[in-house]
Parts: C-alpha cells; structure tokens; sequence
C-alpha cells in the first residue's frame, strides 16, 4: 500500500476544521460505503440470474460451480494483477482505477452470494415448483415469485460476512500504485492513506468515528433485514432428519437466523456440500423452455469459456522468451517465500483456533456474554484491519520490540495476519456449538463431563464440519493479512513493516516497482497451489465432515 | 424420587406449573401423561435438574437435586446417538465419566448393549441401525450410567408402531432386570395405550398453570394386552381425566 496517494484529496478541501476534513470524510466513508454496498447488489442481482441458469443447464451449472469453488479458495490478491493488466493498462484513466477498485470488492464479496443464492435454488421444495408449472408461469413470474423470495434468507446470512471482506479490501482496492505511479480513487481508503501521509492523527481518529458509526449503522441494518427476511421469507420443508418443534438449524433456511448474525455465511461451504443436489425442475423436463434454455446458457458459458483460454494463450504468448526464463529463474525463490508464508498462516490459524475453541466455548455457553460479546466482536470484525493497524504498530512497537527483538516485524505481520482473520473460526466454532443439538447438551450435562472430555467426544466432532470451513475461511484471509503486512512502506512513524521474504512480499514489491509480470507470475503459482490445496485437504475434510460428523444425523425422529 | 411444591415459569414469565407434588417409589414404572402443551417434558426436565424451578425442589433419597448428574439418567424423545461413534462407543460415552479402565469401560458396555438386545452389534454406526436399535442403545447408554432414576421422555415417539411395540414389550423387562441397579422409571407420554401397558403408577397433569389432577395406580396382571376388559377399562378412565375440565384428586 502506497500512501501519499490520496495527499491532494485530503488537503485544502472545503469542511475543514482545526485541519480535519470532515467533509471529505464523510464523504470517503459515505463512498466507500456505498462502493461495498452497490457491488454486494449487483453479486446479488448477477447471482440470481446466474443461479437460475445453473439450475436450467447442467453444463452452465457444472463450469458456474467449478469455477466459484476455485475462485472462493482463491484469496482476492490473486486478483491484483488481473486488475492490473485489464483495468489500468487496457482501460486506463479515472475509469480504470475506479472499475479496478470495484473489480476487487467485487472478487472480495461475491462468491459466498453467488453460492447462497444458487444453493437457495437448486433447494426450492418442489411443491413450489409444480405451483409455478402449473400456472405455467414465465421466466420473470418465477423468479419474482419463487426463486428470489426463496433465496432471501440465505443472502441475507451472506450479507454480513460479504460486508466485512468488502471493507477489509478497501485499503489494498482504494490505493494501489505501480512503479512510480500511484492510482487512486475516491473513498475512505485512500482519505486514510493521505492522512496518514500527512501525519493527521486527528483527522485519522475522526475518519475512524465516522466509519464506526456507518459500519454501526450497516450491521443494525443488517440484522434488521436478516430478522424481516427469516420471518417472511423462511419456509418449512420436508428434511430427512426432522425434530418436532425445533427447526434443524443447518438444514432448514433458518440457519440464515443464526447465520445473518455473524460473518459465518462462508460456512455454507459445508451445508451445501451434504445437500442432495436434486433439481426439482429435472421432473418437468418435458417442458419445452428447458431444452431451449439449456442450449442458450450452454452457448453462452462455452462462449465465456472460449474467451477465456484465447485471453490466457494470448497473454502468454505476448511473454518473450527471455522474459519466461527469468520468470523460471524466480521460481525457486518464489516457492521458498510460498513456504514460509505456508508456516505464517498455519501459526495464525493455530492461535485462531486455540482461542475460538476457548472463547468460542464460552461465550455459546454463557448467554449474558454472548448477548453483547457477539454483537461487539461483530462490529469490529467489520472494521478493516488495514484502517487501524498502523494505529496498533505505532502503540506497541516498541514493547513488540523489547520482547522479540530481531522478530518483532514478523510479530507484527503475523498478528496483522490474526486481527484479519480470527473471527473466521471463531464464528465457526461458535456457530457450530449453538448448532448442536439440544440433546448433546443435556447428555452431556446428564453425564456430567468436564471440558476436555466434552470437547473431545462430543463438541469437537459435532463442530467439525464448522470448524474446518471457518478454518478454511481463515487460512484464506490469512493471505488478505499477509499480502498487506509483508510490505507495507511507511506504516506509521516513518517505519517500513516487513519480512525478511515472503512471497506476499515479493508479489507487493514486484507490484510497486512496476514489475507485473514477476507479480503475476507469484499469483499464478500461488493460485494454483492454493486450489490443489483446497481440492486435497479442503475438500477431503469436508467430506470427511459430510460423512462422519453429521451431528443432526445423531438425532432420529419421524 | 419426590417432587415438593414444585413452580415453574418460562422466561418470558408465562407460569407452566404451580405446586407440583409427586412422588415415585421405588421398584415403580412411573408415568406422568397429559394433553399436548401442558409440560410433561419440561417437568422431566425439571426432575433431572437441566431446568431450576422457580419454587419448590426435587429429591433424591431425601436429598435435593440441584444440578444434572448420571444417577438420574434421561432418554430423550428424539433417539440421540453420536454418529461419528460406534454402539459401543456410545454406550462407553457414559461409562468414561467413571474413569474405570479400558477393559472394564468395554466390558460395561458390551453388557449393556447386551441387555437391550443388541449384542453383536458393537461395530455398528448409528447409521447403520434402524430407529428401535438406536434407540436400544440410547436406553443401553443410560443404563451403563447405572443411574438409580431413568427418565424417560416419549420414548416410543419416533418409532413405527410395530418397532415401537416390540420395544415396549422388552422394555420393562430390561429396566427392572435383577443386573440393574435402577429403583425408578419415569416416563413421559401422551400415548394411553402404552402407558397403560408399561406403568405401576400415573400421573395425570393438567390445568393452567398445569398442576397433577390425579395419580390412578394400574394393578393390571402382567403382561397387559389391550385386548383385556380392564385395560379397556382404565384407558377410558385415564381419557376421562384428561378430558375433564375440572378434576378432584384421587
């Protein structure tokens, strides 16, 4: 991150008191916001129509979903140098930097409501559908009717998590320079960054309020609407595994209640895994849109597809030879940096879990806690890292310092890394707890077990599935952490924040000194051993999770 | 197992139960039935001390029960099991909390599996098993508790009839066999038929805030067929109880 960027922004505005801008402020704030908000509406509007073409054709659905499981694995820096490449360089101008910025927000916030949304769909009861076959209704009757109010509670249990990743990725899609230019675009991000240059601590702490009280402010709202649409929209369907009276939190769409609350939405992973995918339209395949339909959504995706290897065989033949042979050169050192960041965000998620296993145990079992624990950690975990932590490095530098010596940067890179990403498992783990069902509790108070022995026969397996997508989802943002702190020029106080190598780094410092093609080239070796990760370890643990710890399958009723 | 002056309120301050008074003697199949939504369940959770009263206390032997413990030991409506633990391995649940050796942790539980008709089937995952054998090892895990007082709660529920009745029928026996140290069942339903068939003595509760209208002891020869003339006979006074809008106490 290059502040300095946004300096001309933040001086000699107009609503300036005692050397404070409000006014620019708010409106950064107000921008941003808005920036997060409008991106997450059209996630929402492109999903739907997207999910009611994977429902329509199996080929659209097989390529839509492959691709969302690989790009959802894929830390949203992995983006950059796309961004780079399609946004700056081929569009270039305000308009570039502008739609670069929305580009990253976009990739930050989309995949978990894409997924909701088409998980929502393809499990629309197929009472429903035969209502909307009989009546023959159209395309539009459909979606207004059925799919879109069906798909309500689980946007809404995507909204929170979204909301929070965009705002995190604010300071890295807001400013961002290569080589010696530095592009910016109007919003709280880069009104941090000029502050920040300009050493205004005040201004730093007003801009701080503001967006407190607006993040304040989304997350009522959000609450709100998750609350309005579980209410209205939630509809009890006939679920293999039933109790009388009490719904199946992760089976029934009232999961959204509980997942609405908290940054949890990621965790669908693991629901959406177990579900059947039976499409209910595959009954009335009769009908003659379908076939239609299918064959344009096919044309469509194969077209997409096309563009997509010709684009890829088009940038790499426009790599020189000589430039692929220092690209090859770099790769060991690039994979050694990968290494260690390997170990940085296995460290980062082994404290994460330590203390959601700990905390996250007590506050799902102590309800006075809980009721204002929760929302707080909420509130803060919608606040970006990238907007404090300078604040954080300038307080304890220098006890880090006393105690870690020659350490203390990679301390404060690796809590950087925590502060991005602890809510992750935390709300996993939490959530999974306030999952279990009633009965385990009871048996276990019933039996009288201590922690340890709860946790390891009864909590442990019951939040597995939980616990491995929140720590998925915390190893991915890990990356988000370190792709900031590795190289961060100019934190606070004058100081550089880094590590002694890292690939993050070396994709930071390939970025600024203008050197995309090494930047890329470390994205694309990291995306790919990330997604052969995700498809080893990931997938095999959830469907060990899927197969084995299936909690609500202890409970057997009619 | 004795319950004094019992009240209880839900949070949101609605009364459920006001001065309930029972007691269950040892050696009894005890049932407490009632319409649908007056308590039976909340009172069983109340007995086994995962509810506090407001008023009132439970006791045990004389001794009041303040908090959970495997002495009394309870079967949920819901057949629970652990899926990612095998028959064994659910029955051990509860045997590990005594902190008794590998060996003799495996041999309790065989036993128990054994008594409730399942031996043999140790390896088996609860997926693996129907409705009426999870529930034969959810009733096993508790017995290996060697609880002195098994509450019981719809136990039947979630079972086809002829599971159900099959179970019903060994039921008694493995509750009240000379192996185990139980004194007392408790069991909670809405289904007179079984009641009838399984209890020595019923509780009847009713009323808003619900309260115990009547205790009717059942001296019916064992073991009871619905086809007999007294079953008959105390079905419909059992039913005329429940019906009553206003009943003395027996």
């Amino acid at each position: 991150m290059i502040p300095g960027a946004g300096v001309l922004l933040a001086t000699s505005s107009p609503g300036t008191i005692n050397g404070i801008p409000f006014l620019t402020i708010t409106l950064a704030v107000l921008a941003t916001s808005i920036r997060v908000l409008a991106l997450i509406l059209l996630s929402i509007i492109s999903g739907w129509l997207l999910a009611y073409g994977a429902i329509k054709s199996k080929i659209f659905e097989n390529v839509f979903i492959s691709l969302i499981e690989i790009f959802e694995s894929v830390p949203v820096i992995t983006f950059f140098p796309v961004v780079l490449i399609i946004f700056v360089n081929r569009i270039g101008g305000e308009l570039g930097v502008e739609l670069a910025a929305d580009f990253l927000v976009f990739t930050a916030v989309v995949w978990n409501i894409w997924m909701g949304e088409y998980q929502a769909f393809k499990t629309v009861p197929n009472e429903m559908v035969e209502v909307a076959n009989n009546y023959d209704y159209g395309f539009l009757d459909r979606m207004s009717m059925i799919y879109i109010p069906f798909s309500i509670p689980r946007i809404a249990a995507n909204l929170f998590p979204s909301v929070s990743d965009g705002f995190f990725y604010i300071t890295v899609s807001e400013v961002f320079s290569i080589g010696l230019t530095t592009y910016a675009t109007f919003g709280i991000g880069t009104e941090i960054s000029a502050l920040l240059a300009e050493s205004n601590y005040y201004g730093i702490l007003t801009a701080f309020i503001i967006m407190g009280l607006v993040i304040v402010v989304i997350i009522l709202g959000l609450r709100s609407f998750s609350e309005r649409a579980v209410a209205r929209y939630t509809v009890d369907t006939d679920m293999p595994i039933m109790r009388r009276g009490k719904p199946r939190i992760r089976q029934t769409a009232r999961l959204s209640a509980v997942a609405s609350l908290n940054t949890l939405g990621k965790l669908a992973k693991y629901n959406r895994e177990r579900r059947p995918q039976k499409d209910p339209e595959e009954l009335f395949s009769t009908n003659p849109r379908n076939g239609k339909g299918n064959i344009i959504i096919g044309i469509i995706a194969l077209a997409i597809l096309v563009y997509i290897v010709y684009s890829a065989v088009e940038l790499i033949m426009s790599v020189s030879a000589s430039e692929w042979g220092y690209l090859f050169s770099k790769t060991p050192y690039l994979l050694y940096g990968l290494l260690l960041d390997y170990i940085r965000v296995l460290s980062i998620t082994a404290v994460s879990l330590v203390l959601a296993l700990t905390l996250g145990y007590y506050f799902a079992t102590r309800r006075r806690v809980e009721k204002f624990g929760i929302p707080i950690i909420q509130t803060i975990s919608a606040y970006p890292v990238p907007a404090y932590f300078p604040f954080i490095f300038l307080g304890i530098y220098p006890f880090v310092d006393s105690i870690f010596g020659p350490y203390t940067e990679e301390s404060l890179v690796l809590l950087l890394g925590f502060l991005a990403t602890f809510y992750y498992v935390f709300y996993g783990f939490w959530m999974g707890v306030k999952a279990m069902p009633a009965e385990y509790n009871e048996i276990m108070r019933n039996l009288d077990m201590g922690f340890f022995r709860k946790m390891r026969y009864v909590i442990l397996p019951s939040t597995f599935p939980y616990l491995i997508a929140g720590i998925t989802s915390t190893v991915n943002s890990a990356w988000g952490g370190l792709e900031i702190g590795e190289y961060w020029p100019n934190i606070a106080g004058g100081k550089t924040l880094q590590v002694h190598a890292g690939l993050m780094k070396t994709i930071d410092l390939a970025t600024s000194s203008g050197n995309i093609a090494l930047a890329a080239w470390g994205s694309f070796l990291f995306a790919m051993i990330v997604a052969v990760y995700s498809i080893i370890f990931t997938r095999k643990m959830m469907d060990l999770a899927k197969k084995k710890y299936v909690a609500e399958e202890g409970i057997y009723s009619v | 197992m004795e319950v004094v002056d019992l009240d209880f309120r839900y949070e949101n301050g609605y009364k459920v139960f006001q001065d309930i008074n029972l007691k269950a003697e040892k050696g009894k199949f005890v049932a407490i039935v009632g319409p649908s939504g007056v308590g039976k369940s909340t009172l069983l959770r109340l007995l086994g001390a995962f509810l506090k009263p407001e008023k009132g206390q439970v006791l045990l032997h004389g001794k009041p029960v303040l908090r959970p413990t495997p002495l009394i030991s309870m079967v949920h409506q819901s057949i629970v099991t652990f899926p990612w633990m095998t028959a064994e391995e659910n029955v051990a649940l509860s045997v590990k909390t005594r902190n008794l050796p590998k060996d003799r942790v495996k041999e309790i539980s065989s036993h128990a599996l054994e008594m409730v008709g399942l031996q043999g089937f140790n390896d088996l995952y609860p997926k693996e098993m129907s409705g009426g054998m999870r529930q034969r090892v959810a009733v096993a895990r508790s017995l290996a508790a060697e609880p002195k007082i098994l509450l019981m709660d719809e136990p039947f529920a979630h079972l086809d009839e002829l599971t159900a009745e099959g179970l019903r029928q060994d039921i008694y026996n493995i509750l009240f066999n000379e192996d185990s140290p139980l004194e007392t069942v408790i069991m909670v339903s809405h289904n007179l038929t079984e009641v009838i068939e399984l209890s020595d003595t019923v509780f009847i509760l009713n009323g808003s805030p619900a309260t115990i209208v009547a205790k009717v002891d059942i001296d019916i020869p064992r073991p009871r067929s619905p086809r007999d003339p007294a079953f008959d006979q105390m079905l419909d006074r059992l039913y005329s109880y429940l019906t009553k809008k206003e009943v003395k106490k027996q």
